[in-house]
């Protein structure tokens, strides 16, 4: 299965503190792991470890719970 | 004892009665030996999606140290209240106390709009005292002729 696009973009989460530590209330940094329509974004894609996938797939269920985040993009 | 983070939504009509729910949630954990570590209320804000037919809703965020009987008689207590639209009790391993990132956000967009202010209130003033000059100037070529 050769893919030729690899995206391998490293994050460094929690080094420099609070803002780029994975958390529900940190909607700047959980919102590039969504798509537009508010889905998130595959690991494969992002290229995050897995560790780090599930935490923030945690995170943005928990935002998604209590209104930070949509649920989807065409809310009525 | 244990360390949970509580977020709760209040109806925004019911934004005064916050304070009170507040000091009322206080002395509850107070009189349990409990502690609070971190409290921070973002005010109203904007729903991502409409919760009740509600487009906004008073937030509250809460890091406490308690225990576990205290934490069910909290809980009991959102549930039963109906200006709190939803509650989340999160277990956490330590204490937070750093405010977080939706509070500086807050207090940075304050500031802003603080500086703005200032800068506007500057120009009007600057204007006034230009009108004055010119009216005055009109004033005196109006004498001489």
């Amino acid at each position: 299965m050769a893919r030729q696009m690899r995206r391998k973009k490293h994050y460094t989460f929690g080094a420099e503190g609070e803002e780029n530590s994975i958390d529900y209330k940190n909607i700047e940094l959980l919102s590039e792991f969504v798509t537009e329509t508010g889905k998130i974004v595959p690991s494969r894609i992002t290229g995050t470890t897995a560790k780090n996938q599930r935490q923030i797939t945690t995170a943005v269920k928990r935002a998604r719970y209590i209104a930070l985040m949509p649920f989807c993009d065409a809310h009525d | 004892m244990r360390h949970y983070e509580i977020v709760f939504l209040v109806h925004p009509d019911q934004s005064a009665q916050v304070s009170g729910m507040i000091d009322r949630y206080r002395a509850t954990i107070e009189n349990a030996s409990g502690t609070i570590h971190r409290l921070e209320d973002w005010g109203r804000r904007h729903l991502a999606y409409p919760i009740k037919k509600l487009q906004k809703a008073h937030y509250v965020l809460m890091n406490i140290e308690c225990d576990q009987d205290t934490i069910k008689e909290l809980d009991s207590s959102f549930r039963f209240n109906d200006a709190v639209l939803r509650r989340m009790i999160i277990l956490m391993k330590d204490a937070v106390t750093t405010p977080s990132i939706i509070a500086s956000e807050d207090s940075k967009a304050a500031e802003i709009r603080a500086a703005e202010a200032k800068a506007e209130e500057a120009k009007a003033a600057a204007a006034a005292a230009r009108a004055e000059a010119e009216s005055s100037v009109e004033a005196t070529t109006e004498d001489s002729e």
